[in-house]
């Protein structure tokens, strides 16, 4: 063909240029994260150890350790995905299952879009004037959780629906045409095969909880606890709002820089330990699959 | 696909067809006996929303006869055979006007169950489609659903379906496997157990085997021969519908053109749409 060699050169050189432009903006990004990671470990490492993992804050949370903020951040993660696991997997059966195409559908969908776009700090504020004042929980685990259930409700719902939308038409066919009923098909081949896309996000979601701080600031949290909560009515630390404490009217600012960094090596190990988590049981189930 | 371009005239088959046709071996021809009509269609209309998919079809299967449905993309074959055990009772927007009867029972009356329907008209789809368990627990899973549960009554079953769709030698030593390590052809012959499991009256087949490659045809269509049921089958094959079926209805854009014996439509078409479509002057 005659114009096969027209203008090759510069396309070549077109080609050349955008490969390098993408390659250096994705290593742009790499390294914000990576001397980020450096950073945060060069200066709490030397913070961390047994102790710090282990014991109560001593002397006004100068001295001692972290373990009631990791406790609190636990309880408010996994209580969270108590709340919307259940809400979020059922809103997702619903839209991806059994939902006609029509306004109620797109509203709920477009609903759930925005309420994953408004600002924590919102959320907190709902979640103090609903549950904290008006259900009168008080400031506590209790409130805490809805609080932060609310919030991952989105994300859970969200990645939950696509997981479903993800398993083949194909099954849901044929326990059909084998004489399964609605509920039986979703029930008995369409949720197990979704499951492991729909933990994924709920994996994700805890990680998102244990790392908010203004939600759970106006709705549970405590700068000090001498005892670990022992009913859900109970303030507690957490890990985030510790932090934020330290850093911003702790007795000793400067003194406790090292403090501060520590428990954020420790915040951050935990949320990228959830996100890993995530990808692996992702990446194994794509291998285990083949459909 | 039939790719000549002068095809013979009126009467004269293809030689594509007279292969296919020679193929078959002691298979009888309909009509000896007084044939039983199970499924009779009477008057039926489809829509899609606004788009009508079926224009006003009227057809009856025989009992133990194989009936092939074929017709160019988007003619309608496939959209019929679903109705027969209603598998567009989900899809938004479907309407059907008409009745259909399935061994004399409304499929679409007020009283009709659909999962009763469907127990009864076992369907195979175009791609093998086992869910992801064992062979076993796929075999067993519209027993289970019929309230099977006692582990000696489903191997009995399990046994019985696989040997009906010549599968249990191949088998029978890993039956805890999971399903879709198996061979493209074995996967679709596990769906035609499964299906056959339920031990239902008529088995609807959706273009079974073009997702497969020949070795894996052949020996579906070895099955389907053999297996003396009620078989409606969509193919877009005409040399595999005149391998395996006793009657053969041409579809066109939503019409039911022509149907009738396989060896006469394919030899003597009464309408020239269908000589044009088996001679390949259009697909």
């Amino acid at each position: 063909m005659f114009l096969t060699g027209y203008g090759k050169a510069a396309r070549k050189r077109r080609d050349r240029l955008a490969t390098v432009v993408i390659a250096s903006l994705a290593g742009f990004v790499l390294l914000v994260l990576a001397s980020l990671m450096t950073y945060i470990f060069v200066q709490g490492v030397s913070a961390v150890s047994w102790e710090f993992l282990s014991e109560f804050p001593r002397h006004a949370m100068t001295e001692g350790g972290i373990f009631p903020a990791i406790v609190g951040t636990v309880y408010l993660a996994v209580g969270s995905m108590c709340i919307s696991i259940p809400l979020g997997f059922g809103a997702a059966i619903y839209l991806a299952e059994y939902a006609k195409p029509g306004a109620l559908v797109s509203a709920v969908r477009l609903g759930v879009a925005n309420l994953a776009g408004v600002p924590s700090v919102v959320f907190g504020l709902f979640g103090l004037s609903l549950f904290v004042t008006t259900f009168g929980f008080g400031r506590s685990l209790l409130s805490g959780c809805l609080t932060l259930g609310l919030l991952t409700l989105p994300t859970v719902t969200a990645a939950a629906e696509e997981a479903i939308r993800q398993t083949p038409a194909s099954f849901r066919e044929a326990a059909l045409a084998l004489g399964a009923s609605r509920w039986q098909a979703v029930r008995q081949v369409i949720l197990p095969a979704a499951l492991p896309g729909m933990l994924t996000g709920g994996i994700l979601a805890l990680g998102r909880a244990a790392g908010e701080t203004a939600p759970i600031s106006l709705t549970s949290a405590t700068a000090y606890s001498p005892a670990l909560p022992d009913s859900p009515f109970n303030e507690a630390m957490a890990l985030t709002t510790h932090i934020y404490n330290l850093a911003t009217n702790g007795s000793d600012i400067a003194a406790t820089r090292p403090q501060q960094f520590g428990t954020s090596l420790v915040l951050v190990t935990l949320v990228l330990g959830l996100s890993l988590f995530a990808l692996v049981i992702r990446a194994r189930l794509r291998r285990s699959r083949r459909w | 696909m039939v790719t000549t371009e002068e095809g013979g005239g009126k009467g004269a088959p293809s030689p594509e067809f007279r292969d296919a046709w020679d193929a078959r071996d002691s298979f009888e021809t309909p009509g000896e006996e007084e044939p039983k009509a199970v499924i009779k269609a009477d008057r039926i209309s489809f829509f899609y929303g606004a788009f009508q998919a079926l224009r006003n079809i009227s057809l009856e299967i025989m009992a133990d006869e194989v009936t092939a449905f074929i017709g160019p993309s988007g003619c309608g074959k496939s959209t019929f055979l679903k109705l027969l055990n209603r598998m567009h009772d989900f899809v938004p927007g479907a309407r059907l006007a008409g009745e259909v009867l399935v061994s004399g029972q409304s499929v679409y009356g007020p009283d009709a169950d659909p999962v009763d329907i469907r127990r009864r008209v076992g369907m195979v789809f175009q791609r093998p489609n086992p869910f992801p368990k064992s062979i076993y627990d796929n075999i067993c899973y519209g027993p289970r659903l019929v309230g099977v549960r006692k582990k000696a009554e489903l191997d009995v079953v399990v046994e019985r379906a696989l040997r009906a769709a010549a599968l249990w030698d191949d088998v029978k030593d890993v039956l805890t496997k999971s399903a879709l390590e198996l061979s493209g052809g074995q996967q679709q012959r596990v769906c035609i157990a499964r299906a056959l499991a339920l031990e239902p009256d008529i088995l609807l087949m959706d273009e079974p085997t073009s997702a497969l490659d020949p070795i894996a045809t052949s020996k579906v269509e070895d099955w389907i021969r053999s297996s003396g049921m009620t078989i409606v089958i969509v193919t877009h094959n005409m040399q595999q519908a005149a391998r395996i079926s006793d009657r053969t209805a041409f579809f066109y854009m939503g019409e039911l053109v022509e149907f009738g014996p396989t060896l006469e439509l394919f030899t003597s078409p009464r309408e020239r749409r269908t000589e044009n479509y088996i001679t390949g002057r259009f697909g």
